[in-house]
């Protein structure tokens, strides 16, 4: 009988500038997902993968898991390990417990992801983001903190594809609506078009609600079989049915696509995901894209094949990406809201579609039956998108 | 000079916080690049085996693995395709208007390269302007060389400069 690896329950710390370290925040986490699944005890427990990319650099932490396996009272018998995908660190590690749990290697794991980026000295945490892209010909020019990349690539989307400064507005305004009631979210208020209209200039066209803030946290999901989770959960099982992660280039040079704001690899992940879960574009009904930027959200809508390419902004100011609109995008408040603890994002994203899919959510998708996360990393460097389903693909 | 909170690492160099590559040879294999750079030649490796030009330069071939490379030149001169200035906010280790470009020097792999414009006034640079490169010292690293003690090896990086007009 084949193994169907399932998302059984997960949860989130809250998020922002916390006055907490690093394995505080991932105890936090891990209470919040246990919380989530009241059968399930940690002894239960039988693999942890840790999503962390800058304990490194800002905890001087490395072979995290061991420590946040202690920390968490867990003690693996299947798999204990780390990953760094940075800003898709999540999402990898469900990657990697889905391909554990269906081949038999482990039961139930336990993905976690978390980051402490705001250090007692903030130019700290601005200086080590440096080393988020190829260190000797990209973060020497100053390219590690995102800003200007993603100004180079909204510019190249408006002249390419006429987009507009109101259709990134858009994007913040719906992120920042959507997470106003969101009590772990970073940023919990709302946005009027105006006010982000008149938002001060980070690198132009970008500005202040066009860019995620830096934040801390951490969340957890616990990835398990269809048939296990049967015993700890009486809710909807919600399946994990494909996945893809693609990475084509490096930033420095031979970027893929035709410009910047041509985004190949994310149509060939989107592809791949599509075609491993046997459903096209069409059948998703809600999706959390990766919005480090409203730009970011722009393009993903088209790559992902949500409207044509080139259409994003007026999918997007058109208030498509609403609830009642054709796909509602990042209905927790995305990145741009909920904030960006890069190892733990992916698994915010993936606890989000699991309520989507169980009829629980903050702000409900009537329906939901297919989900879809998305992350790029770094300076669009990969992609990786999952695909969750209240069924199994048969 | 010792570092608040670090009394320790009084006159201590630390790598991981270091902005630029270590080039020494010592500790780098693209060495030549560096080098050449020195000499005002902007450089990377060609594939003997299969005609493969990659940039940045490799010690193989991403196309063929083949590791018969050789450095050759690519153009000095591009012009801006589009770019991006930060005024506020700019990091540690930069200097105002910090200025990025997507530059096309005419010939693969380089028609549309991500660089830094510097000697640029805010607000003076437009789309398809001319820029050339320009190479600046930067600070030395220091290298444990055993009995002989600490040496200080030398360092440039580049960047590109509007062409007066």
């Amino acid at each position: 009988m084949s193994r169907n690896a399932v998302i059984l329950g997960g949860g989130q710390c809250k998020w922002g500038v916390r006055e907490a370290h690093l394995v505080d925040m991932f105890q936090e986490a891990g209470k919040a997902c246990l919380d989530d699944i009241p059968g399930l005890k940690p002894k239960d427990i039988d693999g942890l993968i840790v999503a962390t990319s800058y304990a490194g650099r800002c905890c001087f932490q490395v072979n995290t898991a061991p420590v946040i396996a202690e920390r968490l009272g867990l003690k693996p018998t299947s798999i204990c390990t780390r990953c760094d995908t940075l800003c898709a660190g999540g999402s990898t590690g469900i990657i990697l417990a889905k391909g554990l749990v269906e081949s038999g290697n482990a039961d139930i794991v336990m993905v976690a992801g978390g980051e402490k980026l705001y250090t007692p000295q903030k130019w700290e945490i601005f200086y080590s983001e440096l080393a988020s892209v190829d260190h000797d010909w990209e973060a020497v020019h100053g390219m590690g903190l995102p800003p200007p990349f993603f100004s180079l690539t909204a510019q190249d989307h408006m002249i390419n594809y006429g987009s507009k400064k109101e259709d990134f507005a858009a994007v913040s305004v719906a992120n920042y609506n959507y997470a106003a009631t969101n009590p772990v979210a970073q940023m919990q208020k709302t946005l009027t078009l105006e006010e982000a209209m008149a938002a001060p200039s980070v690198v132009p066209p970008l500005t202040l609600y066009d860019c995620c803030p830096i934040t801390d946290g951490a969340a957890a999901c616990i990835i398990t079989t269809d048939e296990i989770a049967k015993k700890f959960s009486n809710r909807p099982l919600v399946y994990l049915r494909g996945c893809a992660q693609v990475s084509l280039s490096s930033l420095s040079v031979n970027f893929p696509g035709e410009h910047l704001a041509d985004w190949k690899h994310t149509r060939i992940a989107a592809e791949k995901a599509y075609k491993r879960a046997k459903v096209s574009a069409s059948d998703i009904k809600v999706a959390q894209t990766h919005d480090c930027f409203t730009i970011s959200e722009v393009i993903e809508v088209e790559e992902l094949g949500f409207c044509k390419k080139g259409e994003g902004g007026d999918f997007c100011s058109s208030k498509q990406i609403e609830i009642g609109g054709k796909v509602p995008v990042n209905t927790d408040g995305g990145l741009l809201a909920v904030g960006h603890p890069f190892g733990a994002t992916g698994i915010r994203q993936g606890v989000e579609i699991m309520k989507q899919l169980q009829n629980r959510a903050r702000h409900q998708v009537k329906d939901a039956d297919i989900g879809l996360t998305h992350n790029l990393s770094g300076a669009n460097a990969e992609h990786t998108i999952l695909i969750y389903g209240r069924e199994p693909v048969k | 000079m010792s570092v608040v909170g670090i009394p320790i690492l009084d006159n201590l160099y630390p790598v991981t916080m270091d902005l630029w590559p270590v080039q020494a040879k010592e500790f780098n294999r693209v060495w030549p690049f560096y080098e050449n750079l020195k000499q005002g030649r902007f450089t990377t490796t060609k594939c003997k085996d299969c005609g493969h030009v990659p940039f940045p330069p490799r010690v193989i071939c991403p196309e063929c693995y083949s590791e018969n490379l050789e450095y050759i030149d690519l153009p000095t001169k591009g012009k801006v395709l589009i770019f991006s200035e930060e005024v506020k906010g700019v990091p540690l280790g930069y200097d105002s208007p910090l200025i990025h470009a997507v530059i096309d020097l005419g010939v693969a792999p380089c028609r549309r390269m991500i660089t830094k414009i510097i000697n640029c006034p805010a607000g003076a640079l437009k789309r398809g302007d001319e820029v050339q490169m320009v190479v600046f010292p930067v600070p030395p690293t220091p290298i444990e060389k055993g009995k002989a003690g600490t040496i200080m090896a030398e360092r440039v990086f580049f960047a590109f400069e509007p062409v007066k007009k």
